[in-house]
């Protein structure tokens, strides 16, 4: 890998749980900050990097790949907000081939056709469908990808049991030189029990949360203008949860091994997050604790 | 523990069910998977098979699927595949055999061989990734689709009410002696009474197939031949009878006998016509005395080969030619708990002469126990063809792969496959006797 390669983060989470707004976001402040940034949405719907373009079209590379025999660099990409190049892998219509080997086939190509070299961007963030069904899904965090990855997630069982299987992907491939975690982004925070759940599953993990992002009008608003919020409204309040998050991502560079819980161990702990839940909703109180 | 396999003469199930397919005429194989599948089926299999494929380059109609095929489902190429097939094949049948990619893709298989159907063109499939297993799991899961699906096709062919025999078991080009030896069977049943439906080779064609639900019994001649003899058990209540050997030599003369008793023919008659065959043998026999002494027929011998092979060549050569078994080599890869059922003439051998008894289809590991055994005498397949000649044994290629040996209606079953063999085996001790 060349000097010029930046850092080439992957951000992880279950669909539809805000990843591509939360990346989409970091993007905006890293290229309000003066860095040039690449964003690849390696998902099989496409829609990484739409609130970086304005939602107009863009190609995608395994469209391209599958009309034309030799790619350029101009024919699947587009310059977004702040100069963000914006890449979207594409994948098949639902049910039908191979999404994870189409994301695979595309980081080829984005390595065939030397976007990094030529680009020589600051900062690469790929957007990556979490649930890691199959090894497809883990190549951003394979070795000569991504060197960190942050994962996205909410208060909801699911999108954490997501968040657990990236960890299981990277204990995996970190010792052989894959992608090591820089933390969990807690994201549409609103009910009462969201933070510490997170918390208390960051811990379990041995993982940093490196912050919360609150659930906002501020978001939806922005993204029925088919903007970012960094874009839309710099001045409101959720555009520096987003500067804090990625001044995080930009300053720190730690990162750890997570320990992913194994079935019986999360199925144990979100049991207990439940019996919590309801007793603070039946107003049982324990240990003088106030809820 | 995993372990690697030198040389392994067991290819994958695309390539088993290509084998039976490719046997039938008038079938056409349509594979759906890389462009490698189908040509390794043809210098692996076909070329190393000791027998006939048509000139040039492998015939056979793929998909040959890339990259492409793969991320956005390779079904559309496929359709055109079969519609291109179509043009320029003209067949009875259309038989799409999948491989490993186009299976770990979730290509809608059945859904283009029926779109197939719809246009009015004979198509059936068989799901034959390599990784559901073997050649001989192939084989398997082709005659399961032929007897599943060709139902639909076409109304039967009405059969001769009790007298029709399928066999199963026989997988062709894995036993480089199949259409011989299944002629040689059909000429022995025919001579009780029987009408044998060989399936496949020399002629047999879709139309065999179609006939295979009247059929009075299943006959399985290995384990393989047992699941489609179990599947028609299933759909249509046919009894089946398991003989699990190949049967050469005098041995015949007992499937005659069971599958008379099965069929409630008269002992007499069955009686009758294995006498004269066993009065043919002998006079063979006879003829080979002087022979016998000379060259030194008694030997040692080890056989390398699949257990339906081992034990029916093997009980043959100990009990009737009186050689000595040193040791077997069974190579099928039969699943677990079937590797300790030998037939019961086969089992009494291997104690009665303390004969060793293996399962292997790695080559090193093969030689290293002929190396061990040091034989007077190698009956193998062209793999072994080293190790015999180092240890200074006459040497002859019974089993797949055959490599430069042809053969083309040969047979080592039946009576006839039986004097064969001793024609063999003798030219072989003679040619290492010089």
């Amino acid at each position: 890998m060349s000097e010029k390669k930046g850092k080439h983060i992957a951000i992880y989470g279950k669909g539809g749980i805000g990843k591509s707004t939360t990346t989409s976001n970091i993007s905006a402040v890293l290229a309000e900050s003066g860095y040039r940034v690449i964003q690849v949405g390696c998902d099989p719907k496409s829609d990484s990097t739409t609130i970086l373009r304005g939602g107009n079209d863009l190609p995608t590379v395994l469209d391209t790949l599958r009309e034309q025999s030799k790619v350029k660099l101009e024919d699947i990409s587009a310059v977004g907000f702040g100069g963000v190049l914006c890449i979207e892998a594409g994948g098949p219509v639902p049910g039908v081939g191979c999404a994870g080997r189409g994301i695979n086939a595309a980081v080829e190509l984005l390595q065939d056709l030397k976007v990094f070299e030529e680009y020589k961007p600051d900062f690469v963030l790929y957007d990556v469908l979490g649930d890691v069904v199959c090894g497809g899904f883990a190549v951003p965090i394979r070795d000569g990808i991504a060197e960190r990855a942050f994962v996205v997630t909410s208060s909801d069982f699911m999108a954490v049991f997501a968040a657990n299987n990236l960890f299981k992907a990277i204990n995996k491939y970190a010792p052989s030189g894959g992608a090591r975690l820089g933390g969990v982004i807690a994201n549409s925070i609103q009910a009462p029990h969201s933070r510490p759940l997170i918390d208390d599953f960051a811990r379990q993990a041995g993982v940093p949360v490196i912050g919360y992002v609150p659930r906002s009008m501020t978001v939806a608003q922005s993204e029925l203008y088919g903007k970012t919020v960094i874009e839309a409204l710099p001045g409101s309040e959720q555009a520096d949860v987003y500067r804090n998050l990625a001044k995080y991502i930009d300053e720190s560079h730690d990162s750890v091994i997570p320990k992913a819980l194994n079935g019986p161990e999360l199925k144990k702990w979100a049991r207990s997050w439940g019996d919590r839940i309801f007793e603070a909703e039946t107003g049982v109180v324990q240990n003088m604790e106030s809820i | 523990m995993s372990h690697s396999i030198d040389g392994s003469r067991n290819s994958c199930a695309l390539h088993g069910a290509l084998q039976l397919i490719e046997a039938i005429d008038g079938v056409v194989p349509v594979v759906h998977s890389n462009s490698g599948c189908g040509f390794q089926h043809f210098l692996g299999v076909n070329r190393a098979s000791g027998s006939g494929v048509a000139c040039g380059s492998p015939p056979v109609s793929s998909s040959n699927v890339t990259e492409k095929h793969v991320v956005f489902g390779g079904s559309s190429r496929l359709r055109e595949q079969l519609k291109n097939t179509v043009k320029v094949v003209d067949g009875d049948l259309y038989f799409i055999v999948s491989g490993c990619s186009t299976e770990m893709v979730g290509d809608d298989i059945p859904a283009m061989a029926k779109e197939g159907r719809d246009q009015s063109f004979p198509v059936v499939f068989a799901n034959t990734p390599g990784f559901r297993g073997g050649v001989h799991h192939g084989y398997q899961l082709a005659a399961r689709a032929l007897i599943d699906q060709l139902p639909e096709l076409r109304t039967t062919h009405p059969g001769t009410p009790g007298k029709l025999v399928n066999i199963w078991g026989i997988v062709p080009r894995q036993d480089p002696f199949w259409a011989g030896n299944l002629e040689e069977i059909g000429r022995l049943l025919e001579g009780i009474g029987v009408e044998p439906n060989l399936l496949v080779g020399n002629g047999q064609d879709s139309s065999a197939w179609h006939r295979v639900p009247q059929a009075a019994l299943n006959l399985a001649l290995s384990f393989w031949g047992e699941a489609p003899a179990e599947r028609l058990a299933e759909l249509y209540g046919t009894p089946s009878l398991v003989f699990g050997e190949l049967p050469v030599g005098s041995n015949s003369g007992n499937l005659l006998r069971a599958v008379g008793e099965q069929l409630g023919f008269d002992p007499e008659r069955t009686e009758t016509f294995i006498q004269a065959e066993e009065i043919r043998l002998h006079r063979h026999l006879a003829a080979l005395a002087d022979t016998y002494f000379r060259a030194g027929f008694q030997r040692e011998f080890v056989l390398v080969g699949e257990r339906a092979q081992a034990a029916g060549i093997g009980t043959f050569l100990v009990r009737t030619l009186g050689l000595i078994p040193r040791g077997f080599v069974i190579t099928d890869d039969l699943p677990d708990g079937q590797r300790e059922l030998l037939p019961h003439a086969f089992g009494d051998i291997i104690r009665e002469f303390g004969a060793r008894l293996f399962f292997s289809e790695d080559r090193a590991e093969i030689a290293e126990i002929v190396r061990e055994l040091k034989p007077g005498l190698v009956l193998g397949s062209a793999l072994e063809e080293g190790v015999a000649r180092e240890i200074g044994a006459p040497f002859l290629k019974l089993s797949f792969p055959l490599g430069d040996r042809i053969v083309l209606d040969r047979a080592c079953a039946g009576y006839r496959g039986a004097a064969t063999l001793i024609e063999d085996i003798g030219s072989a001790l003679l040619a290492g006797s010089r």
